[in-house]
Order: structure tokens, then C-alpha cells, then sequence
């Protein structure tokens, strides 16, 4: 009764481009856009969305030329075996980073927010093992998944920003431009990272059933998290002004201070809840490209069987650092700053590539015979 | 079946480790003494505080007919500490149980500390306890908070979180304290460009207050009398860069509270002078209702900003002490300019005194000059908080009666 | 490498001992021949067989064929069959014909009879309660079918009470069932198909289907897997359920068992598998997805409104049973603050002389209302009402005054146990009432975090769950396409396709009015 594994359908797709990427709102990165360019960070997620749209426009192009083939699989056959791999390999030991040091966050945050007298390994121990749990069944379960959460997800976060937005002033996000045109546009350049897992969701082209779903799915998800990043953020400032450059992770603040009324005055379990729930799911999705990034790079079929040992070398990492602090103010920047750039960098060169070998005459050659 | 036997065994493993583990946050819940109002005092000691937690009893009063309990509904403990956090270990040397901040409502600084310079200091330690929540509200004492807690005896109220949750909602509803969260006070500390109000309080009354109107009196000046507690929460405490600087009347915080459409009061009922009156003693009661928010327009390029602020408000006539007749438009009219007329001088002296005396406005009023400018470089460079207080402030109130009251077209009947 | 070892290590723990059979193959061989025309030989063959003076009910008689003039001899099993069709219909017509006629079928004119040679299979028929005529010098045997078993009528369904709609239930005889779901779907198209499962007692299992709408694919995986089964007996469908599933050691059911014909012809008519066995008083609904075992069959009898209301409780009532008591305890012994200061105190005072710890509390209770409601069950029924009392009134009243539970632990204990009772399939109402202990030992360790953490690891198991290659949440996920009856059902002019995830060969059940 073996059954080939199912592909991933729109809505699945979607559903994980979704909670992989959206959950950004609700961690530290309105407080670190708000750090650098005040009450004007809403617009820096829709201006780095105008921004990566060229590279992930061309990319995806290119990646078309190539139907059912991974990004590995692209790179390797565009730059080359020794150059391919070296591209490769930096993808994944920066996707490796961003895994270790996010999930750090979210357990400084639980740590921080929620139990704050549990020790972070045993937090961080029970974080990765739910995840690894989910990623070794594999990819299209973590989809079925993030389409039952999905939902509820997004509506508890509307929730929790609806009922913010009796305690916020709209007024907060003006003076319009903040620190001036030139500001926002180096910020929202350098922010691109916000996006850059998209570039990473490429991998999983040979996964979804077609690429016309990953097409139209990847773009949905883009439209919409650009959106939703951007009014998390201007609510956060409208909601907390000037304060908000003192306050790390202003979603949990937030649902910390509203309340259902006088009766149920304190709900943040509630939307706690629903956050670890999404923080799950992304987790799980990106430790399964990960292990396929390292199986499609070192050559293994069987990736999914790398999961736990791979779990436990994030874990590892993750452990590293002694505080909180040296995670949001040194590292997490370093891959952050780094991560969009390059990956733009990237897709614009293996677009290039592809068009200095003619791959695009040729496919179209191959289409109109 | 081997695998069945090893996976029951290593479910049994989490089990016993589940039940043997898991105490770091764990606590039972009657095993804790939540405090509900923490009062904060300046010490003898050079750079220590006076903390003084009122801890409720839970055995007291939430239990139906499950039997009175001889136990006191609560317990006060004041000690000198170092700050408010690390004094939750010090204060369980008296106390049973473990302190807990859950259910924090209100935290009482003492006038005298909260005018010192290192309140800010010692206040902002708030921000790190993660179990203050930002909407527990922030209260200013006359007398030491210390004080306060103890001559503070609700009669009707034996629970203190019921009591303290009960007086701040109805006096903030009321409009005669303002809405003053620590989120409230965070925020404008950290603007700086505008003034904080914290409710005023006091459990001592003074020993002839005077009689004044409705609305004018400061905490302890109100002179009831008969069976009650002395606790009285009027009027507010002015805060300048989490600092105390000032006092306001409850007249004064009620005006704050209708120029600032972030509190919502509710409907407010007030005195006011009878137009139609002979002298100017007899007043009308009226029910003031804010449905819609403030208009707010300014032009701030020149030497004197002008500052237009226009306050649509409804009223409800409930009382006609002159017996004029309301049937006629004439008269509504005059009503209407009277009282329009009235709520405009209140508002611009209230803000007139903010830009003399005060030296900042005390509601989030720059926030509306944000938007006239494109750039923080340009909104930082027009300086508010200097600007304001050369600028023109013109106060607009559209008055629109709802009611004119109940049969106010029967003529007066002497000696029926 | 890996599948080596796990091998190596299986072995080293497997320490069955190997058992050899008793060889009986004269008896096998016996019965792979053919009867032959010698009287004498067939009488003792048979008699052999069944052995016969010991065996009490199997009955043989002997006697001559009046017309024929021959000698016969005929053999049954007196418990199965009707003694009167016997004597009126096979015998009678056999000892005092008076026309004369050459053949047997014209003298005995039964309605069901069929001939055969092999031994073993008349061997079969036999205990199935024909009844073998074996006539001197013919070598065929001539079987007719008397069986007359006695078992209940068709009764009411117990197990899955409904309000609205029809009442009647399977019972112990397949021929019924069987007549039930025909009468229900009046189709020739409807085949009903035998497979005998069991090398020993032989037992039958009967598959149910339409045949213009069942996918073929899932028709063979079906039957492949019934008859690689290898087993003695078989005796009941509800050990076959556990044959046939994919995972038997899981928590959670993948095979809908259910004792209403009418629902096993909605599955039929919607392209499923419905198998039936001899003396099982159910049918089994395959493939099922949780959709099917959360759904109740009222849901569509009541108005659309009315039907999707006990949906919503229903699905309420699945939160509420699994989750009340881990929550509680994951928010009086972590969350305090959620509780509104009220409550707080007042639980907060009631537990004050409680002498456990919350999770003591609520496992003793949990455990105690598990006790009472398993007692109910087996309590002969005139005292069963007693237990209730008993249940309510002591294990309530009397701990809370002893101290030892507080009161809102019971109203907590209450309010799930009563909830698990909505869910009316008996399996998913076990992996309900199982996992509800599980989570409460994760909101011991750690909260509503240990709670969310085992969801969502449950919720990745449950997924990965597959029947008969169906996935757990189809068609919502993965989804496939459907007339969208999940959590919310429609009216019935808008639920015009058969589910997508079964391939049936005609997806619309009704066809757009033109």
C-alpha cells in the first residue's frame, strides 16, 4: 500500500510561504525597523517587497526554464559544478545560521514572555523536537498542517491587532516619511531579508504539483505577507509611538496589554497559543529545505533521515550564544544584513547566466516546435 | 511484541519524568500571595525606597456560602528595599507564600517620591518584571503610600482588587481621574514632548474642606460625610518627563479628558450656569456624551502656531432650574451659545495654563502636528515643545442637545 | 544498512518459540478429491469427516429412493437447519414419490440446491447448514440450502442513537444485513461479493459495493489485503477491522465500524466499501477519513441549520474533552494571570485545604469518572442506575466536603467527561478520552506550551494517518475535490459531488437542473 508522496497544492503552498514569512510580524522585526528608521518602518517591508520583486521575478523566470528542477539543481547546471556547489553551500550554511539564530529568538521569547524560569535548553529542546518531529514526515504533512492552522492563525493575529487598535493613535505614524526618502530607501534595501525566504521556498519546486501553482502561489503569499508585515508594524507604532524603540518583541508586548474587557482582563495565553503553533510549523518547513538543501548538495536520497542530526546541530549552534542580547544585536544582524542582499544578488546573476547561454531562446525554440 | 513493550516503556519514561520534572515554572496557585496595590515610598536611607504591598486574601469573600473564613480580607506589609522586584524575596520573611505581581492593579507612589528626580529611576524597573502588566494603572497619594494603604478601609468593598478595580473604572468613566496606565506614562516619557496625568488620591480627608461646585475639587476636599471609607480618587497628579511637577482639579482633568480622544470617558454629568438665571448661582445639570473625536487643525509655520481644535459634544438637559421654556427655538439657542460659550472658556483656560504654568500640554496633542510635517529631521527642528507655548490656541465646541428634559412645556403650578 | 540492523535488533528481542503443527494432511489430501459413486465409500468418507457417532447434532440418514429405487443417504447438521423444510421439502418428495422421474433435481424440487464434487467444498457447505443428498451410483452430491440459524431480529440501533431518521440496525445474520442495504439501494449495480478469510473456521467476509461507482484500484487493494491475510479464525468484523488497518498500534482509528444500514448505503452510494461478516452485528466503512468517524448521521436527517448546530457542538464538544483539564491545569499551575482575579481567588480559596497538587487532583477525578463510566457499561442492568448515584453523589459531594478535590475540579472533570459522550464513534471517543490523558501530563511539564507542542505533534501524527491510501483529512487537506460536507455542512441541492480522494468512476451524484 506504498504511496508515492503527494505533491503540495496551492493552498498547502501557500499556507507555509504564509507562516514561514509571516510570523516575521510577530517577532523582533518591526522593533529592529522601527530602530532604524522610526515611524516610518511600515513602509519598509512594502518598499523591500518592490525591491526583491525584480530579483524573485527573474529568478522564478529562470527557474521555469527548468520545469521540476530544485534552485540547487539550477545553480549547479547554470555556474557550473565547482562554482555551483560553492554557491550552493553558502546558501545553505546562511540558511543554517538563520535557522539556529531564529529559533534562539523564539525561545528568548518564551523564555522572556511566558516561563521565565525554565531553563532555555529544556524550551529550546522541546522547540526542536516538535519541529524535527514534523519535518520527518515529511513535507506534504507539514503543509496539510499549515493549511489547518493557517486559518485560525491569521484570524488570531487579526484579533490581537483589532483589539490594538482601540489603545493606538493613528496620528504616531506620521511625520509620513520619517528620517527622509534617502533613509528609507538604503533601509528597505538592506531589509530585503524580510523576504529572502522566499528565494529559499524555491527549493521545494519539485514538490508542488505544478509551476504554475508555485508560480501563482509564491506571489499570492508575497502580496499578501508584505501586506500584513507592513500593517503589524504601522499598528505597532501607532499603538506604542516612540516607545516602540524600547521594546524588543512589540507583539508580545502587545497582547500582554490588551484585554477582552473587564472580565477576561489578561489574554496573551490565548494568542500565545496560536504564535508557538505557527512558530512550529515554520520551523518544521524549514528544517525539511534545510535537510533537503544538504541532501540535494552532498548528493543523499534519503535526506529526510539527515532531520534529526541536523535538528541537533541548530540546537547546538542555537545554544551558543549566552543572552538574548548577543542574538538580536549581533548575530541575527549579521545574517540578516547579508542574506537579502545576496540572495537577490543571486537570482539577478543566475538570470544572467541563463540569458548569456541562451537558455531562454532555447526554450523557447523547444516551445515553438 | 518487542516494539509495543519498548514504546509503553518509553512512554512511562515521560510519564514519570513529566510527574517528577517540570517545576520550573510550575507553581500551584494558592501556594501564592497576589499583591494588588504596591505603594512606593522614598526611604530614610539615602537611594532606598519604602515598598508597601497590599495582599489580598483569597480565602475571604470569594467563596459562596462555602463559610466566612475569621481571616482579614487582606494584609499590608511596608519595608525599606532596594527596588520593587527584588523585594518580592524580602517580603516573604513575613509573608507565607510567594509574592506574586499577577494581579498588580495599581501601584500608589507617595507625592513626595514621585516629585523626586530619581523617580524616573526607580519607575522604569517596571518595564523589566515580566509579571507587571502595562495596564495596571499608576495612582499619586497626597500622604505616603505607605499610609495610604493602611487608613484605606472600603466599607462595602472587603476584596481590595474588587475595591481598586471598581473606584479607577467608575472614576475614569466619570472623567474626574484620568486614564493613567504605566502604558499611558511609558509613552509620554519617552515622547517627552507632552505632560503625563496620573490620578490623584488620598485616604485623608481634610477637616474643612470648602464647598465648592460639582466638579472642582482636589482628592480629600470633597467633605462627605456619614459611614464611609475617606478614600477619595479626584482630580490629577502632572508628570514632565516621568517626573511630578503639578497638580489638576477634577474640573481641570475632566476638561483634559474631553480635549483627549485616547481616554474614553463616557458620559459625564456636570453643572453648569443657567443662562436664564438672575444670578449666577442656579446651574443646570447636564449630561455631557462625546460620541464623535476632536477636530483638530493646525497651522504651524510662523512665529505663533495656531492651534484650532474643534470639541463636538451632545448634551442632555436634566435639570431646568429657572423653568424657561425650551419650546422656544430662541431660547435653545441662547442655551446652546451659553453652554458653548462655557465649555470653550474652560478648555482655553485650562490650555492656557498648560502653556503658562504647566509648560506642556497634557494630553497627546503634538501627536497632531505630526502629520504637517514630511520628515522627523523637519518635526524635530519646529521643536514642539517650545513651540507650543507661544502658540494661539482656539477652542471650538459644537454643542448639540439631544434632550431639553422631561416636561419642559408644563407651566409652573404655585401652590398646587 | 539501517533496515539490517533494525532487523538484527528485532530478531535478538524476538524470542517466540517456533511451533510445529501436528500433520493432519491425510485429512487434506482427503478433501482436495472427488466424491465417488460408491455408496458405502461416500457414507464412510462423510461419516469420517465429521466423525460422525460423537459428533451429536451431525445427522445422517439413510434411505431408498422410491422412484430410483436406489439407496441414498443424506447428511446435515441438525443445529443449523430447518428440520421441517427437510421433512416436507427433500424427503417426502424422495421416500413417496409416486410419478415416475429419472432425475433427482426433478424429484426433489427445492428451490436453492446446487451440485458439487469436491469433497472439501461439500465439506464447506455442510457446516454452513446445507443439507448433502448423496445418491448410490451418482458421483455428485446434490446440496440444498435449509440453513436456519436463530439469532435476534432486526432490532434498534443501541450504540448510535439518532432522533431523526430510520432506526433499524445490523444484526448477527449477514443474510439481513445484506437485505437492509438492499433495500436501501435497489440497484443491480449494487454486488455484494464473498471472500473467505480464515483457513480453519472459514469464515466469510462479504464485500459490499457499487460496481459502476467503486475506484478498481481501491476494489484490489481491498481484496489483496483480505486475502493475504493468514489466520486460523476469524470470528468477529471487529478483529478484522484490526487486520485490515494500517497502523493497529495507533491511537487513533482508521476504519469506520458503524451498525447502521443506513449509513453504510450512504458510504456504498458514495463510492465506498462496506464489508460484512457472519455474526458481526456491524459493517465496516473503508476507506474513513476523520470526517467520516466525526460525523454522525443525523447531521444530514436534521434541516441544514439545525444539522450544522450539532456540528458546531460536536466539534466544541471535541475540544472541550480533549483540552478542558490539561488547560486548567496548565493556567492554575503557569498562566495564572489569564484568570480573571476573581476567579483566581476563588479558586485560589478553594483550593487552600486541598491537600494535592492541581494535576493529582484532576488525574484522580479523570481517572475516577473513567472508573464509573466503565462500571456503567458492565453493571447488570437492574442495579445499573445505582452507579450513577454512586458516581455523582459520592465521588462529588463527599470529596469536595473531605477536602480532597475542589469543587471546580469536578465541574472541569464534568464538563469533559460529558463532552467526550458526544462523540458517538466508539473508537475516536477512546483516542479522545486516551489523548485527554496525554495532554494533561504535558500541562503538568510544561504548561500550555508541553500542551501545544504535543497538538501539534499529534496533529503531524494524525495527519500522516492514511486508510487505505485516503489521507486522515481529506479532502480537506490534502485537498481533492468534493461536495465540501467537513465542518459545515450544505444544503443537500448544493452537495452534488462524490468525494474526490475515492476516485469513483461518476464524481457527480446530481446533476445540474437544466
Amino acid at each position: 500500500m506504498k504511496q508515492q508522496p503527494g505533491k503540495l497544492g496551492i493552498r498547502e503552498f501557500v499556507a507555509i510561504a504564509v507562516l514561514m514569512v509571516g510570523a516575521k510580524a510577530t517577532e523582533d522585526t518591526p522593533a529592529i525597523l522601527f530602530s532604524k528608521v522610526q515611524n516610518a518602518a511600515w513602509m519598509i517591508p512594502i518598499l523591500s517587497a518592490v525591491f526583491f520583486f525584480i530579483p524573485l521575478y527573474l529568478l522564478i523566470k529562470t527557474m521555469s526554464l527548468y520545469q521540476g528542477k530544485d534552485l540547487f539543481s539550477v545553480i549547479k547546471k547554470l555556474l557550473g559544478k565547482y562554482i555551483g556547489f560553492i554557491v550552493c553551500l553558502v546558501i545553505f550554511v546562511i540558511s543554517s545560521f538563520a535557522v539556529s539564530f531564529d529559533t534562539r529568538t523564539y525561545t528568548n521569547i518564551i523564555r522572556a514572555f511566558y516561563f521565565t524560569t525554565t531553563p532555555n535548553l529544556i524550551i529550546y529542546t522541546m522547540l526542536m523536537l516538535t519541529c524535527a518531529y514534523g519535518a520527518k514526515k515529511g513535507l506534504q504533512h507539514v503543509g496539510s498542517v499549515s493549511y489547518l492552522i493557517v486559518f485560525y492563525s491569521l484570524v488570531s493575529l487579526y484579533i490581537a491587532l483589532g483589539i490594538s487598535t482601540q489603545k493606538s493613535n493613528i496620528h504616531a505614524m506620521f511625520p509620513l516619511w520619517g528620517p527622509g526618502y534617502a533613509e528609507l530607501i538604503k533601509h528597505s534595501s538592506m531589509k530585503l531579508t524580510i523576504f529572502a525566504e522566499f528565494f529559499i521556498l524555491t527549493m521545494l519546486i519539485p514538490y508542488v504539483k505544478s509551476n504554475k501553482v508555485f508560480r501563482k502561489g509564491t506571489w499570492i503569499a508575497y502580496v499578501y505577507i508584505c501586506i500584513q508585515i507592513s500593517a503589524a508594524t504601522l499598528l505597532f507604532i501607532c499603538m506604542f509611538d516612540e516607545s516602540l524603540g524600547g521594546i524588543a518583541y512589540p507583539f508580545h508586548i502587545a497582547i500582554r496589554f490588551i484585554s477582552l474587557g473587564e472580565y477576561i482582563p489578561n489574554v496573551e495565553i490565548i494568542f500565545f497559543i496560536i504564535w508557538i503553533i505557527t512558530a512550529f510549523i515554520r520551523f518544521s518547513a524549514f528544517l525539511y529545505i534545510n535537510a533537503l538543501m544538504f541532501g540535494r548538495l552532498f548528493k543523499i536520497k534519503d535526506f529526510e533521515y539527515l532531520i534529526p542530526s541536523l535538528t541537533t546541530i541548530y540546537l547546538m549552534i542555537g545554544i551558543i550564544p549566552e543572552s538574548p542580547m548577543d542574538v538580536t544585536l549581533m548575530l541575527k544582524p549579521l545574517i540578516q544584513n547579508m542574506a537579502g542582499p545576496l540572495f537577490a544578488f543571486i537570482s539577478i546573476i543566475l538570470w544572467l547566466v541563463a540569458l548569456v547561454k541562451g537558455e531562454f531562446k532555447h526554450a523557447k525554440n523547444k516551445n515553438s516546435m | 511484541m518487542p516494539k509495543t513493550k519498548t514504546v509503553c516503556r518509553i512512554v512511562l519514561f515521560f510519564v514519570v519524568v513529566m510527574f517528577l520534572t517540570g517545576c520550573w515554572d510550575r507553581g500551584e496557585l494558592e501556594d501564592k500571595s497576589y499583591v494588588i496595590g504596591l505603594g512606593l515610598d522614598l526611604s530614610k536611607q539615602e537611594g532606598k525606597i519604602k515598598v508597601t504591598m497590599l495582599l489580598a486574601n483569597p480565602e475571604v469573600g470569594s467563596l459562596q456560602g462555602g463559610g466566612g473564613s475569621t481571616e482579614k480580607a487582606r494584609e499590608i506589609i511596608s519595608f525599606d528595599a532596594n527596588d520593587f522586584i527584588a523585594a518580592k524575596a524580602t517580603a516573604n520573611s513575613v509573608i507565607s507564600r510567594s509574592i506574586s505581581y499577577e494581579l498588580l492593579r495599581i501601584f500608589v507612589v507617595s507625592e513626595e517620591f514621585a516629585r523626586d528626580p530619581n523617580f524616573t529611576t526607580t519607575f522604569f524597573e517596571v518595564l523589566k518584571d515580566k509579571e507587571i502588566r502595562l495596564n495596571s494603572y499608576l495612582a499619586i497619594s497626597k500622604e505616603k503610600a505607605a499610609e495610604y494603604f493602611l487608613k484605606n478601609k472600603p466599607r462595602m468593598e472587603t476584596r481590595p482588587h474588587k475595591y481598586f478595580q471598581f473606584m479607577v473604572d467608575h472614576g475614569i468613566e466619570n472623567g474626574l481621574i484620568p486614564d493613567s496606565t504605566l502604558f499611558r506614562y511609558f509613552q509620554s516619557a519617552e515622547r517627552e514632548t507632552d505632560l503625563f496625568l496620573a490620578m490623584y488620591t488620598t485616604a485623608k480627608r481634610l477637616d474643612n474642606p470648602r464647598i465648592q461646585r460639582e466638579d472642582e475639587y482636589m482628592a480629600g476636599e470633597l467633605n462627605a460625610t456619614g459611614e464611609l471609607d475617606d478614600t477619595q480618587f479626584i482630580g490629577s497628579a502632572v508628570f514632565k518627563k516621568g517626573i511630578m511637577i503639578s497638580k489638576l482639579t477634577g474640573q481641570e482633568t475632566r476638561t483634559v479628558n474631553i480635549l483627549d480622544d485616547t481616554t474614553n470617558i463616557k458620559d459625564i454629568l456636570v453643572n453648569l450656569p443657567d443662562p436664564f438665571a438672575d444670578d449666577d448661582k442656579k446651574q443646570i445639570a447636564a449630561r455631557i456624551m462625546k460620541t464623535k473625536g476632536n477636530k483638530i487643525k493646525m497651522k504651524l509655520k510662523g512665529v505663533r502656531p495656531q492651534i484650532y481644535i474643534t470639541i463636538p459634544l451632545q448634551l442632555e438637559i436634566m435639570s431646568n432650574p429657572s423653568k424657561a421654556n425650551y419650546a422656544l427655538e430662541k431660547n435653545r439657542q441662547k442655551l446652546r451659545k451659553h453652554i458653548a460659550d462655557h465649555i470653550e472658556k474652560m478648555n482655553e483656560d485650562l490650555l492656557k495654563k498648560s502653556q503658562t504654568k504647566l509648560k506642556g500640554v497634557p494630553y497627546p496633542l503634538p501627536l497632531y502636528a505630526k502629520k504637517y510635517f514630511s520628515t522627523i529631521q523637519e518635526y524635530k527642528k519646529f521643536n514642539w515643545a517650545k513651540s507650543y507655548l507661544r502658540a494661539d490656541i482656539h477652542v471650538k465646541a459644537e454643542i448639540e442637545i439631544v434632550d431639553y428634559g422631561k416636561e419642559t412645556n408644563r407651566p409652573i403650578k404655585v401652590g398646587h | 544498512m539501517r533496515k539490517k540492523i533494525s532487523k538484527l535488533w528485532k530478531k535478538g528481542l524476538n524470542t517466540e518459540p517456533e511451533f510445529n503443527e501436528e500433520t493432519n494432511t491425510e485429512i487434506i489430501e482427503l478433501k482436495k478429491q472427488d466424491i465417488s459413486a460408491d455408496y458405502d465409500q461416500n457414507l464412510a468418507t462423510f461419516k469420517s469427516l465429521f466423525s460422525v457417532p460423537d459428533n451429536i447434532d451431525v445427522k445422517v440418514r439413510e434411505f431408498t429412493i422410491t422412484t430410483l429405487n436406489r439407496r441414498g443417504f443424506i447428511i446435515y447438521l441438525s443445529s443449523m437447519v430447518g428440520l421441517q423444510i427437510i421433512m416436507d421439502s427433500i424427503m417426502e418428495p424422495l421416500l413417496d414419490n409416486e410419478h415416475p422421474a429419472k432425475n433427482i433435481p426433478d424429484i426433489v424440487s427445492y428451490p436453492i440446491a446446487s451440485t458439487k464434487k469436491n469433497i472439501g467444498e461439500i465439506t464447506e457447505f455442510i457446516t454452513g447448514g446445507n443439507t448433502a443428498l448423496f445418491v448410490d451410483g451418482d458421483d455428485q452430491c446434490y446440496l440444498f440450502e435449509t440453513t436456519q440459524i436463530s439469532g435476534r431480529s432486526i432490532e434498534k440501533s443501541d450504540n448510535e442513537v439518532i432522533v431523526k431518521g430510520a432506526k433499524e440496525a445490523f444484526n448477527e445474520r449477514v443474510i439481513d444485513n445484506i437485505a437492509l442495504i438492499r433495500k436501501k439501494i435497489k440497484n443491480e449495480n449494487l454486488l455484494v461479493e464473498t471472500q473467505t478469510i480464515s483457513k480453519r473456521s472459514r469464515n466469510n467476509v462479504f464485500l459490499v459495493y457499487q460496481k459502476d461507482l467503486v475506484n478498481e484500484e481501491l476494489l484490489k487493494t481491498i481484496k489483496d489485503k483480505l486475502s493475504s491475510l493468514d489466520v486460523d479464525s476469524l470470528i468477529d468484523l471487529s478483529i478484522l477491522e484490526q487486520h485490515l488497518e494500517e497502523r493497529p498500534r495507533s491511537l487513533f482509528p482508521t476504519l469506520l465500524y458503524t451498525e447502521r444500514p443506513d449509513r453504510a448505503s450512504a458510504y456504498i452510494e458514495e463510492g465506498h466499501i462496506v464489508l460484512l461478516m457472519e455474526n458481526s452485528p456491524a459493517s465496516l466503512i473503508l476507506p474513513a477519513t476523520f470526517w467520516a468517524l466525526f460525523h454522525s448521521p443525523e447531521d444530514h436527517y436534521l434541516r441544514t441549520p439545525y444539522g450544522n448546530f450539532i456540528r458546531f457542538l460536536r466539534f466544541l464538544a471535541l475540544f472541550v474533552a480533549v483540552f478542558t483539564s490539561s488547560i486548567y491545569i496548565a493556567i492554575t499551575n503557569f498562566h495564572v494571570g489569564m484568570i480573571p482575579p476573581d476567579l483566581l481567588m476563588a479558586i485560589a480559596g478553594t483550593r487552600e485545604r486541598v491537600p494535592f497538587p492541581s494535576i493529582i487532583e484532576v488525574l484522580m477525578m479523570e481517572i475516577a469518572f473513567e472508573l464509573i463510566r466503565e462500571a456503567g457499561l458492565r453493571v447488570p442492568s437492574p442495579i445499573g442506575p445505582t452507579i450513577g448515584i454512586v458516581g455523582a453523589l459520592i465521588l462529588g459531594q463527599a470529596a469536595v466536603q473531605a477536602n480532597i478535590i475542589s469543587p471546580i475540579v469536578i465541574i472541569v472533570i464534568a464538563l469533559s467527561g460529558l463532552s467526550s459522550f458526544i462523540i458517538s464513534d466508539i473508537s475516536m471517543n477512546f483516542a479522545i478520552r486516551i489523548t485527554r490523558f496525554l495532554f494533561i501530563f504535558s500541562a503538568g511539564f510544561m504548561g500550555i506550551y508541553g500542551v501545544t507542542a504535543l497538538f501539534i505533534g499529534g496533529l503531524y501524527y494524525v495527519v500522516s494517518l492514511k486508510s487505505f491510501g485516503t489521507p486522515y483529512f481529506a479532502p480537506m487537506t490534502p485537498h481533492s475535490f468534493s461536495s465540501k460536507d467537513l465542518l459545515i455542512r450544505h444544503v443537500p441541492m448544493v452537495e452534488r459531488f462524490r468525494p474526490g480522494y475515492l476516485k469513483p468512476k461518476d464524481m457527480v451524484k446530481q446533476r445540474k437542473e437544466s
